[in-house]
């Protein structure tokens, strides 16, 4: 079907000051025949809208190339139906008030900027939502207090809840906790868990449909449509869910590690949560010979800030200190109760909880590095310090010493499983069975499978820095790299009860959206209400699985003969699987690599003899494209030899367009994407990583064909990058203008 | 390597300290802005923050070796920096209190730190004892008036009343009395600060214009960066004069100092200028520690009340019997003059040596003390060095 296509060129914010507008209208006219092609002054105005619009109705246009502002500003105003293909064209930000008026180079840019948006928007097509029928019950994994909060805010929020617990009893740690740490003011002492009122809200809630003794021995399908097999007891149960909190909790850093700090050297060395049964049996003696207890040792950081052992500060075991001191002070305000830290961390008002406690009379704190345990025969344990705040090594004699043991996430239990495996749908069965011989028929959980994902990239959640899924947790919390399933609590990150119980909201917040956008065909974050989505040209599939390999989604599920085979609401329309499809046959609607190509193609290469060159910017939509505007924003400037193409994500560039351009006698190729690494800036996660890889690739092959592979360049940007964003072009132009001008021009 | 510290919280001492005024030690959460903010603290001695610990702990053998508590200067910084508002500047003052009566060998000193009770007690007793030497004996006081006849009643002859022989011997022995007891405090407080610490006998002799210098003009002081510092110095560098003043004629000048009638001597003028000096700079710091404007004398601890109290009536009581004397008021002149002893007296016998004057010694002590601790530690280094680089002179 042929597009009827409207041209709609703004002459304000000082776009028809800076450029020839009319030779834009000139260019739409006659060079790409478009049959209606309007300038106004003001197009964002009721106005201009009102002449769109117009147009639109009487059935001139159905296809819109709005050449104003940057695609990002005006969003309020310039909305139409879907139906109708929308193209715009950045004049303002990266055209004219980020180069010069009225001049030549100016000119063309604007022109090239046009002519890629019209050659764009006649290969696009209008989106369809995928199809599907949608459940709106949420799946909760784990029962702790994160779980239980979790099903109740949905149960509330009016989506039904299945919660899933593989212990008996529900409520996870705060079970075996005497107390919590305070969270209202005074914050002064312990208070009670509240566990009771919390569970019943949960049982008593009629949408929540509440399974113990109960392990997932399959979880398949997509947002929306997660087909989760429960088994509890020898009986098998299946549920339609559309999204899952995985709320998994921890649990201890493992005390066989711990030896260095005394553990198992005698009874008198206990963990905090061994403590934590002492205190609630009120036995207030030593463990080896019932001697009361008149000094007691904490340590805290047991395991926890050491590159040896867990890397990060398990945010918990301070207050938990505290409250065990609190323990002590009341039950024998006579022991002495010493408590050696690296740092006390006591988050936000756990500070006057810390004031507290330290102001007893019994209560003493320094700062130290405990370097040698040792037991004497009267059964005292004898700790030596150093590096202490007394300035000397300091040796302190006690009867007990309680170790402050981090927080390892449960969701480290499938790690040994989540190596990237062939998962195919023929193979379910004997994954079941291998689940099922894990999980053992007793239901018992013995540090397996909790998911059981059928998914072809592995049975868990992919674990990311320190072992937690948790994939972008800058500007994302709750995401992980499995659309649908969102990590909340102490699976997530070290966290207290307090941030648990607000960790357990966000999460279904998340799962909410997650469903409902299913419910419309739509994207979660960050496309948030795209669309579209990939189709596979399958007869030309040659099986080569870097798609199924690559998605970093685990979108993308096999047959036994290694064909992809989409699951749209899993998938994030990023576009890497369409870079890295060698065969090319992966494509959007409005996204392929034809429409880029064709992009590249519009852009008009000026001879060598006029000695300009062309280089090719394609930015990450993310936050290299915004930066860009934002710079214009700035009015900052930069060289007008560069043509920018939006992209999905860097991962989607696909390498074929770097061989058209430089084919073209374009003379430079940039790409600018976010940040990679252990920050997770990329907004998915691997997608400018594998295009930093690949075009190393790329690399080799330009030097066989004789050209220079430093007109390949890739950078990295985040959105405050900005006002450096200008340089790095300029630096790359002024490379490419040292190397010389492509050798393929004009071919 | 030299063996750990074996930590044994002294609990009492813990009470002790916070019962002389450290009543927020336990705020403190060794966060060290205290030190930044000190002026006066170093890399060696690193006050007010590893003190705070050191009493949090009990560790009081630590803190009777220390002298950092002797090169506070209270100038307040610190605790107007703290965060927890543990108030180090106090608790570095009430250490001076606690190491005062420790370094005392009677235990008065202890008595009066713990209670108001003791303290005024003793100083009533002591007043007790002149109000008695002025009644009781029949050749002195009140006694030998009665006997000397009617013309010391209607004009003033001290004489008749108060010999000035008798209360100069007795003024010398109650100066060596006090220095005594002073020095031998300072002593016992120089073996804490020194003993088994190998220091080379000249590093004494080298560093000794130190405690001279120090002592006099107390010039540590004004590295304190304090707005209110140089205020403070000055005032105690008046103070200080005054007393000196006072002091020197009371002890040396007796004779010229206690006129007998109602004349004008040259030393009234002295008089007039120690007393004038006292009298505004003890009304000053009393203000303040009313008003408790000053970091310094935002705690008041018994002690510091009093010791203005007493400096500010004993110059008051001082002029007011010389302005009887020369208003040629023999009886009220008699009176006043025992009442001037009796607060003077007890004053100074509680306070020189038990009590908060004792610093006049103690701190330049400690700063001498510090400085040779350090100049033996430099030496320790620097031939622990030279051991270092001749063995692997040796060994290459
Ligand atoms: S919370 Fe405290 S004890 Fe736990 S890891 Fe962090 S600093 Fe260490
Ligand atoms: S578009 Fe992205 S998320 Fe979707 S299948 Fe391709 S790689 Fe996976
Ligand atoms: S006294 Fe205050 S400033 Fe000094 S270390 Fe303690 S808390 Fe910090
Ligand atoms: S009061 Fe002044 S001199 Fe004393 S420790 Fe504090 S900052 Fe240092």
């Amino acid at each position: 079907m042929d597009k009827k296509l409207g041209a709609y060129i703004c002459g304000g914010c000082s776009i028809a000051e800076s450029i020839d507008v009319d030779a834009l209208v000139q260019i739409a006219r006659t060079e790409y025949k478009v049959p209606v092609c309007r300038t106004h002054p003001f197009l964002c105005g009721p106005e201009g809208l009102a002449t769109i619009r117009g147009d639109l109705a009487n059935h001139a246009v159905d296809a819109l190339v709005l050449a104003a502002c940057s695609p990002r500003a005006k969003t309020d105003a310039f909305v139409f139906d879907p139906s109708v293909v929308l193209e715009r064209v950045n004049l303002r930000e990266q055209v004219v008030w980020s180069h010069k008026q009225r001049d030549e180079d100016t000119q063309m840019l604007a022109e090239d900027a046009l002519r890629m948006s019209l050659a764009k928007v006649g290969k696009v097509e209008p989106l369809e939502p995928a199809p599907g029928e949608i459940s709106t019950t949420v799946l909760i994994v784990g029962g702790g207090l994160t779980g239980l909060t979790a099903a109740a805010e949905a149960a509330e929020a009016g989506y039904d809840a299945v919660l899933v617990e593989k212990e008996e009893r529900l409520g996870g740690h705060l079970a075996d906790v005497r107390r919590v740490p305070p969270v209202r003011a005074p914050f002064t002492a312990a208070r009670s868990s509240d566990l009771p009122q919390r569970i019943e809200r949960v049982t008593e809630n009629p949408n929540v449909n509440v399974f113990t003794s109960t392990n997932i021995v399959r979880t398949q399908g997509q947002p929306g449509m997660f087909d989760v097999t429960l088994q509890t007891g020898d009986e098998r149960s299946t549920h339609r869910v559309g999204a899952i909190v995985a709320a998994t909790g921890w649990k201890p850093y493992d005390t066989a590690k711990l030896g260095y700090l005394g553990y198992g050297l005698s009874p008198n060395v206990v963990t905090n949560l061994e403590f934590e049964k002492i205190a609630a049996a009120e036995r207030w003696t030593r463990p080896s010979d019932g001697k009361p207890l008149s000094r007691v040792l904490f340590i805290q950081c047991a395991g926890s800030r050491d590159p040896n052992h867990l890397p990060y500060c398990s945010t918990i075991c301070c207050t938990e200190a505290l409250k065990q001191v609190q323990y002590l002070h009341e039950s024998c305000p006579e022991t002495e109760v010493y408590v050696v830290y690296r740092d006390m961390v006591t988050p936000g008002l756990y500070e006057r909880y810390y004031r507290t406690v330290q102001d007893h009379p019994a209560a003493f704190f320094v700062k130290g590095d405990v370097s040698q345990v040792r037991r004497d025969s009267t059964g005292d344990v004898r700790v030596t310090l150093d590096h202490t705040l007394f300035g000397e090594t300091a040796e302190l004699v006690v009867d007990l010493v309680v170790l402050a043991t981090g927080m390892v996430p449960n969701s480290t239990d499938g790690q040994v499983l989540n190596l990237p495996q062939e998962a195919s749908s023929a193979q379910a069965a004997s994954q079941v069975a291998e689940a099922e011989k894990k999980n053992g028929t007793s239901g018992a959980h013995d540090a397996t499978g909790i998911l059981n994902l059928a998914y072809r990239q592995g049975l868990e959640l992919p674990l990311l820095r320190d072992g937690f899924p948790d994939s972008n947790f800058v500007c994302f919390p709750y995401e992980t790299l499995r659309t649908g399933i969102y990590a909340a609590g102490a699976a997530r990150a070290p966290m207290d009860a307090a941030s648990a119980e607000e960790d357990a909201r966000g999460a279904v917040m998340k799962a909410i959206q997650c469903i409902e956008f299913a419910r419309r065909g739509q994207a979660v974050h960050p496309r948030a209400g795209d669309m579209s989505y990939p189709s596979f040209f399958l007869q030309r599939c040659t099986q080569c699985k870097r798609c199924t390999v690559e998605c970093p989604f685990g979108a993308l599920d096999e047959d036994e003969k290694g064909t992809p085979k989409l699951n749209p609401n899993r998938c994030r329309r990023c576009g890497i699987c369409m870079g890295a499809c060698p065969e090319r046959i992966i494509s959007f609607k409005n996204y392929s690599v034809e429409i880029i190509a064709s992009i590249i193609k519009a852009v008009e290469v000026p001879e060598e003899d006029e000695e300009k060159p062309r280089i090719l910017l394609f930015m990450c939509e993310n936050d290299a494209y915004p930066a860009l505007d934002a710079a214009g924003l700035a009015r900052l400037q930069y060289d007008p030899a560069v043509r920018v193409i939006p992209v999905r994500c860097l991962g989607s560039v696909n390498v074929v367009w770097i061989a058209d351009a430089l084919s073209r006698g374009i003379d430079g190729v940039m790409l600018l994407g976010c940040k990679h690494g252990d920050d997770y800036q990329c907004h998915f996660a691997k997608g400018s990583e594998l295009a930093t890889r690949r075009l190393e690739n790329v690399k080799e092959t330009l030097s066989r064909l004789q050209l220079e592979p430093e007109r390949i360049e890739v950078g990295q940007v985040a959105m405050e990058d900005y006002t450096k964003l200008p340089a790095m072009i300029d630096g790359f132009m002024a490379r490419i203008r040292e190397i010389g001008p492509n050798p393929y021009k004009g071919f | 390597m030299a063996e750990p510290l074996l930590v044994n919280p002294d609990r009492q001492f813990i009470q002790d300290v916070l019962r002389n005024g450290a009543e927020d030690v336990k705020k403190c959460y060794q966060c060290a802005t205290c030190t930044s903010a000190c002026p006066l603290s170093t890399e060696e001695y690193g006050f007010p923050r590893k003190q705070m610990l050191l009493a949090q702990w009990g560790l009081k053998d630590q803190l009777l070796e220390d002298p950092s508590p002797w090169l506070c200067f209270y100038c307040g910084d610190c605790s107007k920096r703290c965060p927890r508002k543990a108030n180090p500047g106090e608790t570095m003052m009430a250490l001076r209190r606690y190491l005062t009566s420790q370094y005392d060998w009677t235990g008065l000193s202890r008595l009066m730190y713990r209670s108001a009770f003791w303290e005024l007690g003793i100083l009533a007793v002591v007043a007790g004892v002149i109000v008695a030497l002025f009644t009781l004996p029949h050749n002195f006081g009140f006694g030998l008036l009665d006997r000397s006849g009617p013309a010391a009643l209607s004009t003033v002859m001290l004489d008749r009343f108060a010999p000035v022989g008798i209360v100069d011997w007795g003024d010398k022995i109650l100066a060596l009395l006090l220095g005594f007891l002073l020095l031998s405090n300072a002593a016992r407080m120089f073996l804490k600060l020194t003993r088994g610490r190998n220091i080379p006998a000249h590093l004494y002799i080298n560093e000794f214009h130190r405690l001279v210098v120090q002592g006099l003009t107390q010039k540590r002081w004004n590295a304190c960066a304090s707005n209110e510092t140089v205020k403070n110095w000055l005032r105690h560098v008046f103070l200080v004069s005054g007393y000196a003043t006072m002091f020197i004629l009371v002890v040396l000048f007796l004779p010229w100092f206690q006129v007998e009638n109602s004349s004008i001597h040259w030393t009234s003028f002295l008089g007039y200028y120690a007393t004038a000096v006292l009298l505004a700079t003890t009304a000053w710091i009393l203000f303040d520690r009313i008003r408790k404007n000053t970091e310094m004398h935002r705690f008041s601890h018994f002690s510091d009340w009093l010791f203005p109290i007493l400096l500010f009536l004993a110059a008051f009581t001082g002029i007011l019997l010389h302005i009887l004397r020369v208003l040629n008021q023999p009886m009220p002149t008699y009176v006043i003059y025992v009442v001037h002893l009796a607060i003077v007296v007890p004053m100074l016998v509680v306070e020189v040596p038990f009590g908060k004057w004792g610093h006049l010694l103690y701190r330049p002590l400690a700063i001498y003390v510090a400085a040779v601790r350090s100049k033996a530690r430099e030496l320790a280094a620097q031939t622990e060095g030279v051991a270092v680089a001749s063995e692997a002179v040796a060994s290459s």
